[in-house]
């Protein structure tokens, strides 16, 4: 009998629990595979500065408490712009949309948020927003935004995704050091919005602190 | 092989990882409460510096309740159990020893590693998957170990039949195995380039609705093969054992793991109802949700029933108190979840303080409460000692479930005010709040949360106390206690 | 076809091939009971009687094992 010899021989038994299990997967997320992962038309991906920013968003948690995914109600799109599509995430490795809000949706943040509010709510968010419980991270004007690992991600997913950069992204030392300017010639744009002194000479040295990537980053989202 | 009669079972490894139980169990416990205390008095985000922020805490909480408390609870009971249920000593093969201990110190030594590295903010941001790739592949390597040590036990087994509770470690192994693969691909940056940047760095395989769909796809059935499909093996081993009751129907436990290996998998697309992610599959992880019921009643229910004409146990033994409220959260749970994945309620529920209520009924509840269950159970069989004290026993108890009650009650409530002001509109049909609004008025719940948070911890520091004091300082016990087990 | 309609007949008759399973067991489990071929209840037992020495509720062959043991 098929199902007596099933619970008998611990081999085929795990088998059938494994092709039990992954069924779900292979009929949900396999088969759509090609076409969630369309951008919308004409969508650049994000800067090095940007991407910096995103890393700086990920190393402290901002998606613990912020959502990216504005759900497609009135008093949603009320509160934060369009609701979201899926086009707008193609090139987020990886998605950030969160699962709690603690704090607002960041999705459209860019358009109604500025560099100037950013860097004073950064350093102390409940002074600007009296009432809210989110720390200041007042760390970031100091520690260093990693522009290099930014570079080694927008050349991996290039040559990996095709992911749309320019031919200039080139996984070399050379190649990097070229578009290093380019990257410190944004974060200068961001620092003349800023007041903090410390930050533009940081910047005007030719370092980026995490707080100007970030802001890169949160500007940029719209 | 030697006579048989000396041949006792080794219980050497189920006690190392009672102690890592123990120890995460801690530690997880300890910075959850932080983290609970930082969302009513912000002004704690500050004492560790960068280090200290909610932001960086609440994934090490989540991770090392996880990966730390769970899965070390997971192995130190499979080390325990699996060896009796298949009637075979792990003393009857060096092989498995060495594999055994070889899992055992790759396991803490990468557990305590990649702690720290959330610490230093090194993340791959995904839920419940933020380790970074180098210690995904211990990840890995541990996990690939303890598939070797459950194989080969069950290749050396006297026992033909392989008991429900196998069936359950086995489908946690593969499925956490398959889950956690999939979910974690990604490409290290520095190797993809000629070294630049960080050796950390990884850039997920999958972009935007693709990853998302992926993650909850783990993330939600992480929790099933996590804190499902192990824990309900171990209670249909425990239960049964401590009572001297068979399970109610063997043939009901069977169905049920069926029904939850088929069904569990449907509904990881719960988590993105009204997002981008296609119609139809959210109506699919919707209407899987709810009949998910069906599996998990069917176990909680079989459960129950084995304790029947047997209930006054309940008043004597501390213990079975411990294993039937574990399943009575366990009912609670299952039925809260799909409650929260029909779309209309999601829509007010998603986002908000309901979700980490969920979350904690069922961990508190019932992970939490079963794994301290087996351990109380384990310890006068591993240690040959008397449990130290029945009464503080007793004491932990309605601590913690008082503790329980105050959490998720405070939450239900929170998670609902916040989602039903953030869509509250005037006669205009404008937004009647702003956002900061809907934060200030949670204040009240919670401090609640973090009142429950310090009694759980309380009663957990207590119940690691009490096994301290069983393991120096308990009456020793001359033979093996059959069921019950003694305390003093 | 595309892929999309692929996908909806895939499902359906996954979904429909796993139920028949799923009660073709459920009518295996009583039947085999009822005929007396098999007792599902005793192997509730394996966790009340599990000592090392006791005796397994259903052996594995006894040649097997030690055909096993002298391999080692």
């Amino acid at each position: 009998m098929f199902f007596h010899w099933l619970e008998k021989n611990p081999f085929f038994f795990a088998s059938a629990i494994s092709i039990v299990i992954s069924f779900a997967g292979l009929i949900e997320i396999v088969p759509n595979f090609a076409k969630a992962a369309k951008p919308l038309v004409d969508m650049k991906p994000r800067s090095v500065l940007e991407l910096a920013g995103k890393n700086v968003y990920m190393k402290d948690g901002c998606m613990t408490c912020h959502s990216q995914m504005i759900r497609p109600f009135k008093s949603e799109t009320d509160r934060y712009g369009d609701y979201s599509l899926s086009g707008e995430y193609a090139y987020d490795r990886p998605f950030l949309w969160g699962s709690k809000r603690t704090g607002p949706d960041l999705h459209r943040v860019g358009n109604y948020r500025t560099t100037d509010w950013h860097e004073n709510h950064m350093l102390n968010p409940a002074e600007i927003v009296p009432g809210s419980i989110m720390p200041a991270y007042k760390h970031q004007f100091t520690n260093l935004a990693d522009i290099e690992t930014a570079y080694a991600e927008a050349v991996t997913v290039k040559n990996a995704f095709h992911t749309p950069y320019g031919d200039e992204f080139q996984g070399t030392r050379a190649a990097w050091d070229a578009h290093k300017t380019k990257v410190l010639a944004d974060a200068a744009a961001i620092a003349a919005d800023m007041k903090n002194q410390d930050v533009k000479d940081a910047v005007a040295k030719g370092e980026v602190p995490e707080i100007v990537a970030l802001i890169a980053y949160l500007n940029s989202l719209k | 092989m030697q006579s048989n009669a000396a041949l006792e079972y080794d219980y050497s490894l189920a006690k190392k990882f009672t102690f890592l139980t123990i120890l995460f169990g801690f530690l997880g416990m300890l910075v959850g409460t932080i983290i609970a205390a930082q969302m009513a008095f912000p002004e704690l985000n500050y004492l560790l510096g960068e280090y200290g922020t909610f932001s960086r805490l609440r994934p090490i909480h989540t991770n090392t309740v996880v990966f730390g408390f769970t899965v070390s609870g997971i192995f130190a009971t499979w080390f325990y159990l699996g060896q009796r249920v298949l009637k075979v000593s792990m003393a009857e093969s060096k092989f498995l020893m060495i594999i055994g201990n070889l899992q055992f110190w790759i396991y803490f030594v990468g557990a305590l590693l990649a702690t720290v590295s959330l610490l230093f903010g090194v993340s791959a941001s995904k839920e419940y998957a933020e380790y970074e790739w180098p210690f995904d592949l211990v990840v890995v390597v541990v996990w690939v170990l303890w598939g070797i040590g459950i194989m080969g036990l069950i290749g050396i087994r006297r026992e033909k039949a392989l008991y429900i509770s196998v069936w359950y470690y086995l489908a946690c192994f593969l499925g956490i195995a398959m889950l956690y693969l999939f979910n974690n691909m990604s490409i290290p940056t520095y190797f993809a380039t000629e070294g630049l940047g960080s050796m950390l760095h990884s850039v997920s395989m999958y972009s935007g609705t693709n990853d998302a769909l992926v993650q909850w796809w783990y993330g939600h059935n992480a929790v099933a093969f996590g804190f499902t499909v192990p824990i309900v093996g171990m209670i249909y081993y425990f239960l049964p054992k401590e009572s001297g009751q068979a399970i109610y129907s063997y043939k009901l436990s069977l169905l049920s793991f069926w029904g939850l290996m088929f069904v569990y998998l449907w509904a990881g697309s719960h988590h993105l109802l009204w997002s981008t992610v296609p119609d139809w599959m959210q109506t699919m992880g919707s209407a899987f949700s709810v009949v998910l019921i069906l599996p998990s009643w069917g176990s909680a229910i079989n459960m129950l029933l084995t304790m029947k004409g047997e209930w006054n146990q309940l008043t004597e033994n501390p213990l079975i108190k411990f294993m039937v409220l574990a399943s009575t959260f366990y009912m609670l749970s299952t039925i809260e979840g799909p409650i929260q994945a029909i779309k209309s309620v999601n829509a007010i529920a998603h986002f908000t303080d309901w979700i980490p209520g969920h979350v904690h009924d069922g961990v508190l509840g019932w992970v939490v409460f079963m794994i301290m269950a087996a351990i109380f159970h384990m310890a006068p069989r591993m240690f040959k000692r008397e449990l130290y004290s029945k009464k503080m026993m007793e004491q932990q108890f309605w601590l913690q479930t008082t503790a329980v009650v105050l959490y998720f009650t405070s939450m239900w409530i929170a998670g609902i005010t916040q989602g039903m002001m953030w869509r509250a509109v005037d006669e205009y049909g404008n937004l009647m709040y702003s956002f900061i609004d809907t934060v200030t008025v949670l204040h009240p719940y919670y401090v609640i949360r973090t009142v429950a948070g310090v009694l759980y911890l309380t009663g957990f520091v207590m119940f690691a106390y009490n096994i301290y004091k069983t393991m120096t300082a308990g009456k020793v016990l001359t033979q093996e206690p059959q069921f019950r087990t003694p305390m003093a | 076809m595309d892929i999309r309609e692929l996908q909806g007949y895939a499902s359906f008759f996954m979904t429909i091939f796993l139920v028949i399973m799923l009660y073709g067991y459920i009518i295996h489990l009583y039947r085999s009971e009822k005929r007396g071929e098999r007792d599902y209840e005793k192997y509730g037992n394996i966790a009340l009687d599990d000592e090392v020495t006791s005796t397994p509720i259903e052996d594995k062959p006894a040649s097997q094992r030690e055909y096993k043991e002298e391999n080692k």
